[in-house]
């Protein structure tokens, strides 16, 4: 059974994995302007596991998603404070390369948005930001990562079409191959299949399922069925504050806070 | 607890509560007829403990199937999943319970209660007064989600326990002294025995009112005190 942390201040909770975690979030604030977005987060992401993260519109999900690779800086007025520790080193830091950081921390986007080139080029191009590689090994590379995205089988005849030319689930998993081709560690994705039909869902979930060996997965999803269904553990987030941490079948189950029970059930407000 | 945003939600679960309770009412009433039947030696009665059981097994579909549609159509989620699946498994056994009654009415003609000089009416009618009370008991506290009073009820069935060895023993004795008397209470101990297994659905039932109401599971059931398959040392 899990074991129940308070809702402390101070306290990281955790959702009782044995894993170690990856990722350590701790104190976190996040400011839009002078709007707090996040309110003293602190939450541990175990290792090569799945990590849901849940709750209303303007919970804070995507906002904290979007603190673990920095893409916030990118817009002015937008600030964390805190900790983000990966592997016990403080992403916040002034010192932190940007680029090295969204190579480890890769992120797969609601919409999905292949860059319009090829096939092999949408692929190459985030390798040729990191490594020098030669033709055939850029071959493989490319290879590899499309069947790791179960994509390659769809492809393979077709590599110098556009992206743009694949379907919505395909342009997905392209994305996703992407993602996995600069050997990020950590993958991020922001609703990866609510703009997708089921059957292309069901891809993805298939995919997250396959990666979770290899990858610490954090997914921020809607459908609350798919956060049962692919993560190991859920964190339910309320007005910007973690409520409730807790391994994915006792959240859906026997979920401790009332308002986890609440959203969860299709009570709420 | 607080409504669902999609109302009819709330419908289906309150639809599926109410054959829950409404199965309890007509199983405590099957068990209450069925015991009267057989120490009147009432046919009339035990015949409509027999029809009855027709109805209960005929809510448990409905409620089977309701609640199956309820799962496919609205994938309930914590408490409303728990209450659902916990649904499906108390109208189990609470058709089981409607068996055993029209065991216990199958009976009655057989029996011939009035062919003894004296007869156990009296400790079977405990008995059986001590079932009834564990069957309305734990319909009544599931309804009222009073998840510590289930707690309680389930370590009552002991008492039910007890009193079954004890009848067990005074039909023996009833046997030993005249064996014209074997026939009526062979009858009289498959009824006090399938009283006995009412309650041990009752502790079942509440097993899961409290899962459904808590999330937690009980403690492991406690050790049975069924003593009449342990040899008799004394004797």
């Amino acid at each position: 059974m899990s074991q129940m942390l308070p809702i402390g201040k101070s306290a990281v909770m955790t959702a009782s994995v044995p894993a170690k975690p990856k990722v350590e979030v701790k104190n976190l604030e996040f400011f839009y302007g002078q709007s707090r977005a996040l309110k003293n987060i602190s939450l541990a992401l175990p290792a090569r596991s799945v990590t849901a993260f849940i709750g209303p519109s303007g919970c804070g999900k995507s906002t904290l998603l979007r603190v673990f690779n920095r893409i916030y800086e990118l817009y002015p007025n937008q600030r964390a404070q805190g900790e983000v520790l990966v592997d016990g080193r403080n992403i916040l830091d002034r010192g932190q390369d940007l680029n090295l950081l969204r190579a480890q921390v890769g992120m797969v986007f609601q919409k999905p948005t292949p860059f319009p080139m090829t096939i092999y080029e949408n692929i190459a191009f985030g390798i040729r930001l990191y490594e020098k590689l030669s033709k055939s090994e850029m071959d493989g590379r490319v290879e590899q990562a499309l069947q790791r995205a179960a994509l390659w089988s769809e492809v393979k005849d077709k590599l110098n079409a556009s992206g743009l030319s694949l379907s919505g689930g395909q342009q997905q998993r392209l994305c996703i191959a992407r993602t996995v081709a600069v050997k990020p560690e950590i993958i991020l994705f922001d609703e990866p299949a609510s703009a997708l039909d089921p059957l292309s869902t069901a891809k993805i979930e298939e995919l997250i399922d396959e990666l979770r060996s290899e990858y610490t997965i954090a997914i921020v999803t809607h459908n609350m069925q798919q956060a049962a269904r692919v993560s190991s553990q859920t964190a339910f987030m309320y007005l910007g504050e973690l409520i409730e941490f807790d391994l994915t079948e006792t959240i859906f189950t026997a979920p401790r806070e009332k308002r986890t029970q609440d959203y969860i059930t299709g009570r709420f407000g | 607890m607080s409504e669902h945003t999609v109302s009819s939600f709330d419908d289906d679960l309150d639809r599926v509560d109410r054959l829950i309770r409404d199965m309890g009412e007509r199983a405590g009433e099957m068990v209450r007829n069925a015991t009267h039947a057989l120490l009147t030696s009432d046919t009339g009665l035990a015949q409509r403990v027999i029809s009855d059981d027709a109805i209960l097994d005929e809510r448990q579909r409905e409620l089977d199937d309701r609640s199956i549609a309820l799962i496919a159509r609205r994938q309930p989620m914590a408490q409303d999943l728990r209450s659902v699946v916990g649904a499906i498994r108390m109208a189990a056994d609470l058709e089981r319970i409607g068996d055993l009654a029209k065991n216990i009415a199958k009976r009655v003609g057989a029996v011939g209660v009035a062919a003894m000089p004296k007869t156990p009416s009296a400790s079977i009618e405990q008995m059986s007064d001590l079932v009834l009370e564990q069957v309305e008991g734990v319909i009544r506290d599931y309804m009222a989600h009073d998840a510590a009073a289930l707690t309680e009820l389930r370590s009552e069935d002991e008492k039910i326990d007890i009193k079954y060895t004890a009848v067990f023993r005074e039909l023996l004795t009833y046997m030993m002294e005249d064996p014209r008397n074997i026939t009526t209470c062979t009858h009289l101990l498959f009824c006090a025995k399938n009283l006995e297994r009412i309650g041990d659905h009752v502790t079942n039932i509440a097993e899961n009112a409290y899962y459904v109401l808590t999330g937690k599971q009980l403690p492991m059931a406690r050790p049975k005190q069924d003593e009449t398959s342990v040899p008799m040392l004394a004797e």
